[in-house]
């Protein structure tokens, strides 16, 4: 039986899932080793929201789509990878995106995600979420609206661990975040095709991220 | 090939805990200079802020470097070995999967406080290390690692001497904290010491091998009653996540 809706969503959003997400910064600390201001931070959250993001949750949609359909997610990873240009940003998503299906594979055994994941030699991050999604019974809006808020969150609670901050503060960036969250699922929850996902791109995010592994003093992987 | 179908020749996975600076990158090097000539090794470390072990293992010499990995932990050294050991059961997978068969994997946690210990998800056994130079009432000061991993070390016993620790009795107040599970006092500098730690090692990996060696999870962060731990630590082995083997 699904769970709820609701409930499946709170639980795939938990930023403690067991998927290793706690490694990576959604992109912050990379940008703060490049040269960005804390002061900034904010403006950083609405551009990722506009640009990785919005590709991110957009291979999701799709992913838990093709999943519910029984087909194939090879084009679906394939179109993210020619969405995600830094091969240091890709590894970063696959690492996570490997703990997520080795949860879905045990909270699922048996479901179509867990044979549409089987396959793939290793899943980004969007992929697999989606089609755990899909196991979970999110809708597209729910499972665009799940990527977008972890992005968000993750960023946030690295923040605290890369600043000095109120608590309190990143959680009213996360609050503030949410009309930008909701954009991203407008723009993408309807999509079903690889090819409509779409293909932003944020070069100076990219560029801070890809030079990430060379930083001898980092506390996140990405 | 996916992560939970890889059945390749899982090595003994040995956990290397406790505080900051007493040795848990030396014993590893250790055992790599003691045994490197009859077992397989692979190590992985997890440092708070740098590669720094990574590094310094890697430069001691006593390990293919290839062979030694670092995972960053997002400045949570405790999550990732124990309440979302994701990013480094992948990497002990990895490197099974690169170098086997292994014989033995063993962590390093990054250098915490006294209450970090490792999940039976991620590691077969594990070793808290403590040293004479973090004073002799830490082992009273107790915690899950000190009263019940497989094997407590006291460190760097020669320097006792120099600040003001008497060895002995702090060995003595380990065994009494650990209901006869093993203490061995260590220094690099007494042979006799490094021979008790290779038989240990030596004693677990067989063990593995043979089906005998049963994960016991020294426990969560605060301590239990002794009558509740038995049945805990027996339920985590049956529950355990697909990083668990029962052989
Ligand atoms: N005197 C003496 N010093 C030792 C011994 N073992 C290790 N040390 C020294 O203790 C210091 C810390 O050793 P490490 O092995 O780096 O300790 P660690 O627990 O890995 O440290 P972190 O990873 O930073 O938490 C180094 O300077 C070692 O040379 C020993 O048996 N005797
Ligand atoms: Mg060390």
């Amino acid at each position: 039986m699904l769970p709820h809706p609701e409930f499946a969503a709170m639980l795939l959003a938990d930023g403690r899932l067991p998927v290793g997400g706690h490694t990576q910064s959604a992109g912050l600390e990379p940008a703060l080793l490049g040269g960005l201001e804390p002061r900034d931070i904010p403006d950083l959250i609405t551009t990722r929201l506009r640009t990785v993001v919005l590709v991110d949750a957009g291979t999701a949609v799709v992913a838990r789509h093709r999943t519910m359909a029984g087909l194939p997610l090879d084009d679906v990873q394939l179109a993210w990878a020619a969405r995600t240009p830094s091969e240091v940003v890709r590894a970063a998503s696959i690492a996570v995106g490997r703990g997520q299906r080795r949860l879905a594979q045990r909270l699922w055994p048996g479901s179509a995600a867990a044979s549409a994941l089987a396959p793939l030699r290793a899943p980004a991050r969007p992929v697999a979420v989606g089609s755990m999604a899909a196991a979970a019974g999110l809708d597209g809006a729910r499972t665009a609206r799940l990527v977008a808020y972890d992005d968000v969150q993750s960023l946030c609670a690295a923040a605290l661990k890369l600043c000095p901050l109120d608590p309190a503060e990143t959680t009213e960036w996360l609050l503030h975040a949410g009309p930008g969250v909701e954009a991203v699922v407008v723009a993408v929850a309807h999509l079903t095709e690889p090819d409509g996902i779409p293909a932003l791109s944020a070069p100076l995010l990219e560029q801070w991220q890809h030079a990430h592994p060379t930083h001898p003093r980092r506390l996140f992987s990405a | 090939m996916p992560d939970t179908t890889r059945e390749t020749s899982r090595a003994f996975r040995l956990g290397v805990a406790g505080p900051v600076g007493t040795g848990k990158s030396s014993l590893i090097a250790m055992v790599c200079r003691e045994l490197g000539d009859e077992l397989q090794l692979g190590v992985i470390t997890n440092d708070i802020y740098t590669d720094e072990d990574a590094r310094m293992l890697r430069a001691a010499g006593v390990l293919d470097p290839d062979r030694i990995r670092a995972v960053e932990t997002g400045a949570c050294p405790h999550t990732a070995i124990r309440d979302d050991v994701s990013a480094n059961l992948l990497a002990v997978e990895d490197l099974e999967a690169d170098f086997a068969p292994l014989d033995l994997v063993m962590v390093e946690s990054g250098g915490d406080n006294l209450t970090a210990t490792f999940s039976p998800a991620l590691v077969d056994a594990q070793v808290f290390v403590l040293d004479v130079a973090g004073g002799g009432d830490v082992v009273r000061k107790g915690g899950p690692g000190i009263s019940r991993a497989d094997l407590l070390v006291v460190n760097k016993t020669d320097l006792a001497p120099y600040v003001g620790v008497d060895a002995d009795l702090m060995l003595r107040e380990g065994q009494d904290a650990r209901d006869g599970r093993p203490v061995i006092g260590l220094s690099r500098t007494d042979p006799d010491s490094v021979a008790e730690l290779r038989a240990w090692v030596l004693a677990m990996v067989a063990s593995h091998r043979d089906g005998h060696h049963v994960p016991v999870d020294p426990g969560p962060m605060a301590p239990h009653s002794h009558a509740g731990d038995g049945a805990r630590a027996h339920s985590h082995v049956h529950d355990g996540g697909d990083g668990v083997h029962a052989h």
